[in-house]
């Protein structure tokens, strides 16, 4: 499988931000991680990338509920869909499975869940296997928990 | 991907031979190793090593986030007792002042009973000695008796004075009968 050349994760638990960090090198998914802890910050690259699209990230994971930010991951995901024109393989990774939220998602364009854990290595490694399809727009909406 | 020169390479093998350091992060998958063994070797060391220290800060740093996660669960749960607890004081000096105004109640009513029933005597001993009086003075009136004028004038003052204070004592019985009845209305 060819590796994500860059990944951008919206995560207000910076510690998440290493652990995510060391996952994606160990399973060797991405080349470049960059990492921001707010939806706002991550709405501002998003406007940045419009004037340079070439700088956008291929993949975004957004923790759902961000401390701190003006709006949730959901509404990123909304706002990076059908505001900055999307063009990114974009999902939610978050502690929580609740059905509601993740139907939010779904609808909004997420086109994954990753359920936060300890075990967050297996559910990545999925992922990466299935990451073509959703860079194809071929797969389908996917929970891994 | 990056080449490096021959001598480029030979320094970074001796460094890794020499100071067991060596090339780290994503930069080794931009590496090419040109067909040479040896330094595809190094590569792959340097790969499990970077791989390695990533595997152990992992472990160190899901410990940490758990520990944390527990201390904010705690620290949550620290709270809602906190708040539990004030609920709890607040409740009890709630209790507290209620009892106490019971208790104030209690008293001015026993009070006002012990008054009432100190009234209560003093009428039955004033109409007693009234009534006793005025036996005294009918039987002498009747038997003709030498002290008539001095029981006579007896029983005057003494219904002079029983008619002055009745007043006194009735409106004492009328003031403590409202303020017991202001009492039982609170």
């Amino acid at each position: 499988m060819q590796v994500i050349k860059s990944i951008l994760l919206v995560d207000d638990e910076t510690l998440f931000h290493l652990v995510f960090d060391d996952a994606c090198n160990i399973l060797d998914i991405s080349l470049n991680l960059e990492t921001v802890s707010s939806s706002d910050a991550a709405e501002n690259m998003f406007k940045k990338f419009q004037l340079n699209p070439g700088d956008k990230p291929e993949c975004v994971f957004v923790d759902l509920n961000i401390i701190g930010s003006s709006f949730d991951g959901i509404e990123l995901v909304r706002r990076i869909n059908y505001q900055y024109g999307n063009g990114v393989v974009i999902g939610i990774i978050s502690s929580s499975s609740d059905s509601i939220e993740i139907n939010k998602a779904k609808n909004a364009g997420a086109q994954f869940w990753i359920v936060k854990s300890d075990a967050i290595e297996p559910r990545l490694e999925q992922f990466k296997s299935d990451y073509l399809n959703y860079k194809n727009r071929t797969g389908n909406f996917k929970v891994y928990k | 991907m990056i080449k490096f020169s021959k001598e480029d390479k030979q320094q970074l093998i001796v460094l890794a031979n020499d100071n067991n350091i060596f090339i780290e992060g994503p930069l080794l998958k931009m590496i090419d190793p040109d067909d040479d063994s040896v330094f595809k070797s190094y590569l792959e060391a340097a790969t499990e090593s970077d791989q390695s220290n990533r595997r152990k800060r992992l472990e160190i740093t899901k410990q940490i986030q758990t520990q944390n996660n527990e201390l904010q669960k705690a620290a949550e749960s620290n709270h809602s007792l906190m708040i539990e607890l004030k609920d709890a004081v607040q409740k009890a000096e709630d209790a507290k002042t209620v009892a106490v105004n019971d208790l104030d109640l209690v008293q001015k009513k026993t009070q006002f009973e012990l008054i009432g029933n100190i009234v209560n005597i003093a009428l039955f001993v004033i109409v007693g000695v009234g009534l006793i009086t005025t036996l005294l003075y009918v039987i002498a009136i009747f038997t003709g008796s030498a002290e008539t004028t001095l029981i006579g004038s007896t029983w005057s003052n003494l219904f002079g004075i029983l008619l002055t204070n009745s007043f006194s004592i009735i409106g004492t019985i009328m003031g403590v009968k409202y303020a017991s009845e202001k009492s039982e209305g609170k």
